[in-house]
């Protein structure tokens, strides 16, 4: 990791003497261990704040359009991409979102980042204070505690299932593309889950969805939800109940999955966001199975092909409508 | 329930009439189910009406408290309550929370001079104000009245208007924006229409309710005239829910136009964060 | 007065609130901690920091019904529960309370739902031998042993509790408590409580004076650029918002059976990031961005609060810093507006 970061900050560097950029969105550190925070640098003397590595988990996506459409029509941008990051742009591009000369992609090689969920329960909620990397393990240290764990138990799910870590476009790529470290069945948790019966499928979503608060962060933080006016803000007519009414509740999930269909590129900002760890990412893998296995599409890979739900083929199966 | 200031009572619908030619204004008084309820009000304050099943919205009061018998209010037709409204029958029962919020400080004004500025339908509590000072018209002195509109059918109570014109005692200017056929009043915007009026300052104190850039302009104009900001009067409008000061949205810095408002002096709102 | 009791008489005492109590307590759930009913002490988690979720919704719920109607008749019925109880949450969410009963009580108009819950509640708070890493009740006048709002507050001590009672309803409760012996402490026992103090301070961050903050806010930042800068990353939900233990903005709506005449006025929270919060029906907005709406929450807390209330409405409790997707921290943002004084 040490490398890329090394690697990673010449780069921009050079960008900005060139003056080939003028804004990078990146990662830096931020103010708890295992959590980054993303910045928006603007000048050179500040390439040494960017980071990369297992903590910067969220999708800098999100902010492409924001810091295109905020009085920086002329500026250039770049943006640090991960493999989902990656797909996020390239699913931007196909839905004419934005155009590739847009943006500069600078490809990092994702190795996965960290569920800190799963990290409070490997320390039984003891709070981290220092960690390192050493090559499949991490070395947590707290006040009275330093554990060495297997790097993959405490990945996050979505990199565990992960097959894209590199962006599929990229203008210039830090150090070398990389092998996955996802090992497992993409839709393995969907199959699984397919088997239950539709009560117990049901009780469990009831269960899941209770706990929402109805703060929107998974929205918010998903690059997919970029509606200038979602449904869930519109007042005339409002769709639905603000309150946490199940149904209500469950209608907000279930839109968002339909809306996101076809378009989710996995990258797990959702589940991350969420405050009261709601297992998000269930409904919307299906969805993105069904797509796959319907109209063999899978988003944010080609920025050329028509989005599934946004082509017509009369050959299409439609046997699921009713 | 007497005690919960989120329970309405009960109002029934008088009269309902259209207000304005592209009948988006509305105009609907109401009475008290409860006629030995007690209800006091100052010019200036508004009520939350409330349509079970719809919701609540707040309006001015553009009845005077020295008018008895009904409450008037009116409505422009924009989002789910005002519609409702606009469809109601009369004999309908509704729900009212009020009399809420500051009022003109009309103790202020008594043995000075006024100039009631008012744009388009925002003249409702100004039609209180005024009705208020006739009612109490000794103790003011010279009272103008500037109203403008985009064109005549636009005017609020015009039969009023009509009459108020016939009296002596206060001098009215009306105005539109352009000139039409039949039209024998002054055409030109508001803050035009101030300066060929000029009202002097001296012992002289504004309220101006209207659009945001009449505002604008009208404020312009009476500075250019030695209006001071402490002398200038307005009311806000904010999206409410509570109408109590608790909910959160209807605040201009530390003041909730609910409750410190919607009255403000301009020496008021230049100390806030945001303007109108 | 200040006793000892024993840490097994815990379940006792809990067994007593239970049936006198409409009782909540910390218990871990679906690896959160959250408050919730308890019955018994069998599953209470008087070990892990302030609740993930903070202690608000107990009195002030984030979905009630202010009313039902039908057919135009309007009927309103307080629930007849039981008083309240909260045993076990932090000297930050009890402070809250405090804070959040001037918020619902101001202008001499009382809300009546939230002194229906709150009015006769009993507030048991637990100092916080290990404070967290987002932890920062000692910037705003507070500290892990704060006994502000609570009526009765323990003190871990490893094989026993420190009880005091901090309010008269207190003073009635331990009087009239029979079951549990109320011990006097020794003098070890009051060294150890000093000790655990001491310790406690040392996790705390260091102490930020926020007396100047309002100033600052109130002269130099109304219209800054500044909020731009700050809020640059900010992606405008309501994580902050709604697990903050004083923020209380809500919204009220009108929701009916389709087809009948019936349903029900009810108030749910909103959130001063959400951009329908001042949305008006013509569509002009006057917070229209995520800067203007970042602005009026940091305000709301530590300028307009305190013109009104005499205090910030902060209590430090860390859950925004802790949660937030993008960890915009909160105490960044102090000190950054702290550094433009």
């Amino acid at each position: 990791m040490d490398n890329i970061e090394k690697e990673l900050r010449t780069v921009i560097a050079k960008l900005f003497e060139e003056k080939k950029i003028d804004l990078v969105i990146g990662y830096t550190k931020g103010t708890l261990p295992l959590v980054s925070t993303p910045i928006f640098l603007k000048e050179e003397k500040d390439v040494d704040k960017l980071i990369f590595d297992v903590s910067c988990g969220n999708n800098l996506v999100k902010y492409l359009k924001r810091h295109r459409i905020v009085n920086m029509k002329d500026t250039k941008v770049a943006i640090i991409a991960k493999g989902c990051d990656g797909r996020a742009i390239v699913q931007y591009i196909a839905e004419g979102q934005i155009k590739r000369d847009d943006v500069l992609i600078i490809g990092v090689p994702c190795e996965g980042v960290v569920d800190p969920k799963k990290i409070r329960s490997k320390t039984n909620g003891k709070e981290v204070s220092q960690y390192r990397i050493e090559d499949k393990k991490i070395i947590l240290k707290g006040n009275d505690f330093e554990i060495s764990l297997n790097k993959s138990d405490v990945l996050s799910d979505f990199c565990l299932r992960c097959r894209y870590p590199n962006a599929p476009l990229y203008d210039i790529f830090i150090t070398e593309p990389t092998k996955s470290v996802g090992t497992k069945d993409e839709y393995e948790k969907v199959n699984e889950f397919e088997k239950l019966t539709s009560s117990q499928r049901w009780q469990y979503f009831e269960n899941e969805m209770s706990k929402c608060l109805r703060c929107y962060a998974c929205r918010n933080a998903c690059p997919m939800c970029y509606c200038e006016d979602c449904f869930v803000d519109q007042s005339n007519p409002q769709w639905f109940g603000k309150g946490t009414d199940l149904s209500d509740t469950i209608i907000f999930h279930i839109v968002r999955v339909i809306h996101t269909a076809g378009r989710c590129v996995d990258c797990g900002a959702c589940a991350r966001a969420c405050p009261v760890n709601i297992e998000l990412d269930l409904l919307n893998t299906k969805a993105g199975k069904e797509i796959q296995e319907r109209f063999g599409y899978t988003p944010g890979l080609d920025p050329d092909e028509t989005p599934a739900m946004a082509a017509y083929d009369a050959e299409d199966k439609q046997e699921f409508i009713l | 329930m007497k005690d919960n200031p989120y329970i309405p009572i009960p109002v029934r619908l008088k009269r309902t009439e259209i207000e304005s030619d592209d009948k988006t204004l509305r105009t609907l008084d109401f009475t008290l189910c409860d006629e030995n309820q007690a209800f006091d009000f100052m010019p200036g304050q508004f009520c939350q009406l409330s349509i079970l099943g719809k919701g609540e919205a707040p309006f001015g009061i553009a009845s005077s408290p020295s008018e008895k018998g009904f409450l008037r209010f009116t409505v422009n037709r924009v989002g789910g309550v005002t519609t409702a409204l606009h469809y109601l029958k009369e004999g309908a029962v509704i729900g009212m929370r009020g009399p809420l919020g500051n009022y003109y400080p009309v103790e202020k004004f008594k043995g000075q001079n006024l100039v009631i500025i008012g744009g388009g339908f925002a003249f409702t509590t100004l039609r209180s104000l005024v009705l208020y000072i006739f009612a109490n018209r000794k103790h003011f002195n010279d009272i103008t009245i500037i109203y403008g509109a985009r064109r005549p059918g636009l005017l609020l109570y015009q039969n009023e208007l009509t009459e108020w014109e016939k009296r002596d005692d206060i001098k009215l200017f009306l105005t539109i924006d352009e000139k039409v056929p039949g039209w024998d009043k002054k055409v030109g915007f508001v803050p035009v229409v101030i300066g060929e009026v000029a009202p002097k300052p001296k012992d002289t104190w504004a309220v101006v309710c209207g659009p945001p850039i009449m505002i604008k302009f009208t404020l312009l104009r009476l500075f250019e005239l030695g209006f001071s900001a402490e002398r200038i009067y307005t009311s806000l409008e904010r999206r409410m829910k509570c109408g109590i000061g608790k909910c959160g949205r209807c605040n201009i810095g530390s003041k909730y136009v609910c409750v410190d408002g919607p009255v403000f002096s301009l020496a008021e709102l230049q100390k806030l964060p945001e303007q109108y | 007065m200040q006793y000892k009791i024993e840490k097994n008489d815990i379940s006792t005492l809990i067994d007593i609130l239970a049936s006198v109590y409409d009782l909540f307590g910390p218990v871990k759930t679906d690896g959160l901690t959250k408050l919730a009913r308890i019955k018994s002490a069998s599953n209470l988690d008087l070990e892990s920091f302030n609740t993930d979720e903070s202690a608000k919704d107990i009195f002030f719920p984030q979905y009630e019904t202010i009313f039902n109607f039908k057919d135009g008749e309007i009927k309103n019925e307080f629930d007849k529960n039981r008083p309240i109880a909260i045993f076990g949450i932090r000297p930050c969410d009890a402070k809250s309370f405090l804070i959040l009963n001037k918020a619902f009580n101001n202008g001499g108009v009382n809300d009546s739902y939230w002194n229906q819950r709150y009015t006769d509640a009993m507030i048991f708070a637990i100092g916080c031998n290990r404070p967290s890493q987002t932890c920062f009740c000692n910037w705003v006048n507070q500290g892990p042993f704060n006994k502000e709002g609570t009526d009765i507050f323990l003190i871990d001590l490893g094989d026993d509790f420190m009880v005091e009672s901090c309010s008269s309803k207190g003073d009635d409760f331990l009087k009239n408590v029979s079951k549990i012996t109320l011990q006097n402490p020794n003098p070890g026992d009051l060294d150890k409580v000093n000790q655990i103090k001491r310790e406690a301070e040392i996790l705390m961050s260091e102490k930020l004076d926020l007396a100047p903050l309002k100033s600052i806010l109130d002269t130099q930042l109304l219209d800054s650029p500044l909020w731009n800068e700050i809020s640059a990353k900010c992606l405008s939900c309501a994580c902050c918002t709604y697990l903050c233990p004083t923020c209380h903005c809500f919204d009220i709506q009108d929701e009916k059976k389709p087809g009948t005449n019936q349903g029900s006025r009810v108030r749910m929270w909103d959130s001063c990031m959400f951009s329908l919060f001042t949305q008006e029906a013509s569509g002009h907005n006057p917070r229209p961005t995520i800067a203007s709406r970042m602005r009026q929450r940091i305000m709301h807390k530590f300028n307009y609060f305190v013109e009104n209330f005499g205090e910030i409405a902060c209590v430090g409790c860390g859950r925004c810093v802790r949660t937030c997707p993008v960890n915009l921290d909160i105490r960044g943002i102090i000190k950054r507006i702290k550094n433009e004084g």
